[in-house]
């Protein structure tokens, strides 16, 4: 998000969801869309079968790469590498949009000198990727005049992801594949609100529309508008705060999310948490969090609610209450406007529409938007700056939102633990189609836990052969920061060397075993890579006792 | 514009790629389907579209048939009545004499329509009857009039192909390959095949074991999906005299071409509401008293403890001493809460929501 902004000026999708059907290229890359969007994995499909080239850079062997032209199966946190390479074909072989690049954008020749170092053929020893698949990909890609980029975590949970979303921003400037239908940079979002939290304001470094949090004309507007004096210091990242549980952070009000399952390094932070003064957790149901917390509120969840989402490809809509929250839960609104009562801030709001209200009227990106024309027009997508305005269905019409856009050469760095003698393996960790997140919600669906009942690890054959691991056998996976167990899937969706697993499940916690080093910008951490080792833990009576872990 | 028509009297214009149900449909002149589905390639495989062109000796399938120049198409005379009334009393005399419990009846609202025979007997079944022991698709062989919906869907949308047409003559019938469990193929049981199934044949195997509420009694609440950013639109069907002020008790996709998802949902967005009135749900709230036990409390003490023990922290350190974590889960209007709870009550920019990237 956060690389968006700076490249472009807009940290979302740049086109609607519905445009992607007319793409002609598509370039899907740390997404399983399939998986984890399956609706817009629909229209990509489409797009497909109506004949468009679909290339997919990914190291696991997704469902998608089935129906893909080509499967560019890089090496886990070499992205960057592989998306200079193609950005240096392009630069090579005169692909350029020279009228785009000199009108439209800024800092070309330092991205030009910077990419002299990735040759596609140097690119093949580090991602892995053959040269002439990168070649392909990039010209096509360069080419074909609707052509749309698709990224998701695979993309940006990495300690460079930022760096990631800047080469993918690169070539785009580079072939001015941008401000038109169809044609953009599209990061999918992974929760029904993330857009829209935010658009919200909900970050440490902007207020309410991306108004940065130190720009001292936007902290007047803000204090004139909320009649108090507000912080000037930036505020500690998601990523910090976690660090600093127990440490400098010594009370959390947390709503609607169990750090305790999706935080990195989580043995970290539960020490963080035995230390911590004063907890209070806001949710639907008691999650692993809820065992650190001082007082737990009961919140109404989305069904029981009013209220609006913002989606991936920026749509504000209307979120609301069809069924009454059950016993005395309550909508997370009106909790907060009492606890905000009393701590001493008596705010005259008292409906959502009211809430929206106010959150528009000091952000000129949303100023057009109220619930009133969202009950009267349906979804509208911002940019739409007055009531008259009619949503902006694809970004940068005619010059970019920035005014230009910003190239930014990106050195490769390699992901911060590598596979090593001790722990030869790389560990990603994602989701699957058929559960979420903490699953607090989807394995309370029995018919999802018929489908997927408990916690497995995506092995290579061969990978598992070495070590004496069966299909269907329970293994242990541990990295320098924890253990966990799950069954062992003998599947070549996964490279040699690398392996897999879902974050959904409580008692096999992937975050016992991920690496809380995070992206220097976003704070983001790297979920997708870290050393790991598998071993076969042995039945009882086999020999010897199972080896000491944490309990299932 | 490609040139112009004649529909029922009506003189209207053609657009590139036009059949003749398109231009109709565009008009509000309205021909029965039951194979068609706007997602879907035209089959023509129902013959309930059949309509009269002048000049041509047999009706023709407006699905599948090109808009032409000049062409002279009646959609209600005799012949086409006749034969759309000939057409359902077929269908009904190798189908349930009863409307489905759960699921589409398009085909008893149409036979209603058109006014059909229902005493044409009723053949005998040879259609192979297997449950599944998935927990969300049922297939009622004996209600599948072969349109292939379901099978198109699978193929053309979804693009699983887990189910497919099977066996021959009076026994062909929808099944996955080696009459697998649909677990145990590519399905990813999205509940496409049964959105678009208009016989009910594919139906929701939960609203068949709790007791499937008739949908006129059902009140469809639209909302946003609470999973995945991609921000479907739902239509949660709610019964208003089940639970303590109503219960979802099925989850359906708006209309195709009306919003996003064009019809769609996936696994999560169509099944996964049980979680609403699951008996884990937190309903009252909670306080861990000095030996460290969770006790329920009333609203009031709550948040009288949750504001005293945050501004007491902001006390003895600093606000930056506290941290805010907000939820991609929540809406627009929460996050903007807890944004201004950090900023404007406690003076900190200690607030992220969790989903940072």
């Amino acid at each position: 998000m956060a690389g968006l902004v700076t490249t472009f000026g807009a940290g979302a999708m740049t086109n609607a969801i519905g445009e992607i059907r007319d793409v002609d290229f598509l370039f899907v890359t740390g997404s399983n869309t399939t998986e984890a969007h399956p609706i817009i994995a629909m229209e990509m499909k489409r797009a497909v079968r109506r004949g468009a080239t679909l290339v997919v850079a990914d190291p696991r062997r997704i469902w998608l790469t089935g129906i893909a032209d080509r499967h560019l199966q890089l090496h886990p946190g070499t992205d960057v590498w592989l998306l200079n390479a193609m950005a240096h074909t392009i630069l090579e072989e005169g692909l350029t949009d020279k009228e785009f690049i000199a009108e439209h954008t800024e800092g070309f020749d330092a991205l030009r000198r910077s990419l002299a170092d990735y040759p596609a053929e140097a690119a093949e020893a580090v991602t892995g990727v053959p040269a002439e698949d990168i070649r392909w990909a990039a010209r096509r890609y360069a080419t074909t005049d609707k052509a749309g980029i698709y990224y998701t975590l695979g993309i940006t949970e990495h300690t460079h992801g930022t760096d990631n979303v800047h080469a993918l921003a690169n070539l785009v400037l580079m072939t001015g594949h941008l401000g038109r239908p169809s044609t953009g940079l599209n990061p999918l979002r992974g929760q029904n609100n993330v857009q829209g939290a935010n658009d919200a304001g909900a970050s440490p470094i902007f207020l309410p529309g991306y108004q940065r949090a130190d720009d001292p004309e936007v902290i007047a507007r803000y204090e004139r508008s909320w009649g108090v004096s507000l912080p000037t210091e930036p505020g500690l990242n998601l990523n910090e705060m976690m660090k600093e549980v127990g440490g400098r952070i010594r009370g959390l009000f947390v709503m609607g999310e169990d750090i305790v399952l999706s935080e990195p390094n989580v043995s970290r932070l539960e020490e963080g948490l035995n230390r911590i003064e004063f907890l209070v957790l806001q949710d639907i149901f008691l999650n692993e969090t809820a065992r650190y917390a001082d007082v737990i509120l009961p919140a109404a969840a989305f069904a029981e609610k009013e209220g609006t989402f913002t989606n991936s490809e920026r749509r504000v809509q209307r979120v609301r209450r069809a069924v009454p929250p059950p016993g005395q839960a309550r909508p997370d609104w009106q909790i907060l406007l009492d606890l905000a009562a009393r701590c001493g801030a008596r705010w005259p709001l008292d409906t959502p529409a009211a809430i929206y209200a106010e959150l528009v009227r000091d952000t000129p990106r949303f100023a057009g938007l109220s619930h009133e024309r969202l009950e009267a027009e349906g979804g509208l997508q911002w940019p739409c700056p007055d009531p008259g305005h009619p949503g902006t269905p694809f970004l940068h019409e005619g010059g970019l939102l920035r005014g230009k856009g910003l190239f930014t050469p990106v050195p490769y760095r390699p992901s911060k633990e590598l596979a090593d003698e001790a722990y030869p393996l790389v560990l990603s960790t994602g989701r699957t189609l058929f559960h979420y997140n903490a699953a607090t919600q989807t394995r309370r669906e029995p018919g999802l836990h018929q489908k997927q009942p408990c916690a497995f690890v995506q092995i290579h054959p061969s990978d598992a052969g070495a070590r004496g691991i069966a299909a269907g056998d329970t293994i242990e996976v541990s990295t320098r920061r924890g253990r966990i167990r799950a069954t062992a899937e003998l599947t070549r969706e996964v490279k040699r060397g690398c392996i897999w697993m879902p974050l959904h499940f409580a008692e096999a916690r992937a975050n016992l075993l991920t690496n809380d080093a995070g992206d220097a910008v976003t704070g983001t951490a790297e979920y997708k890579v870290c050393a790991a080792r598998v071993q076969r833990v042995p039945e009882v009576g086999e020999g010897r006792p199972p080896a000491a872990g944490p309990a299932r | 514009m490609t040139g112009a028509l004649r529909i029922d009297g009506q003189e209207l214009p053609i657009e590139a790629g036009d059949t003749v149900l398109s231009v109709a449909a565009r008009a509000g002149i309205e021909i029965p389907t039951l194979c068609h589905d706007p997602r879907l390639g035209a089959a023509g495989a129902c013959r309930s579209c059949l309509v009269e062109v002048a000049g041509e000796p047999r009706l023709s399938a407006a699905c599948t048939r090109k808009a032409q120049e000049g062409m002279v198409v009646d959609t209600q005379c005799e012949r086409v009545e006749r034969h759309r009334r000939n057409l359902l009393a077929l269908y009904l005399a190798d189908h349930p004499a009863a409307r489905p419990l759960s699921g589409s009846s398009e085909l008893f609202d149409m036979a209603d329509r058109v006014g059909a025979p229902r005493d044409w007997g009723r053949l005998e079944s040879r259609r192979d009857q297997r449950v599944d022991p998935n927990h969300y698709v049922h297939f009622d062989a004996e209600r599948c009039i072969l349109c292939a919906r379901c099978v198109r869907y699978c193929d053309e949308v979804e693009a699983v192909n887990a189910i497919a047409l099977a066996g021959r003559g009076p026994e062909t019938t929808i099944a996955t390959a080696d009459q697998r469990s649909l677990l145990d193929t590519s399905c990813e049981l999205c509940g496409g095949c049964i959105d678009t199934c208009p016989t009910g044949a594919m139906s929701e195997k939960v609203q068949l074991l709790r007791g499937a509420v008739e949908d006129a009694r059902l009140e469809k609440v639209r909302t946003t999906c609470g999973y995945c950013g991609v921000g479907c639109q739902v239509d949660l069907n709610v019964d208003r005299r089940a639970g303590e002020g109503g219960r979802v008790v099925k989850v359906t996709s708006p209309e195709p071409g009306s919003t996003v998802n064009d019809g769609n949902l996936c696994v999560k967005g169509r099944f996964a509401y049980d979680f609403l009135d699951h008996e884990d749900r937190l309903t009252t709230p909670l306080v861990r008293d000095a030996g460290g036990v969770l006790r329920e409390v009333s609203w009031d003490e709550a948040l009288d403890r949750a504001a005293e023990g945050l501004l007491a922290v902001k006390r003895r350190h600093d606000a930056h001493a506290l941290g805010f974590v907000s939820s991609s889960r929540c809406t627009m209007e929460e996050n903007y809460l807890v944004q201004k709870l950090a900023r404007a009550a406690f003076g900190t920019n200690n607030c992220h929501q969790c989903a940072a990237t």
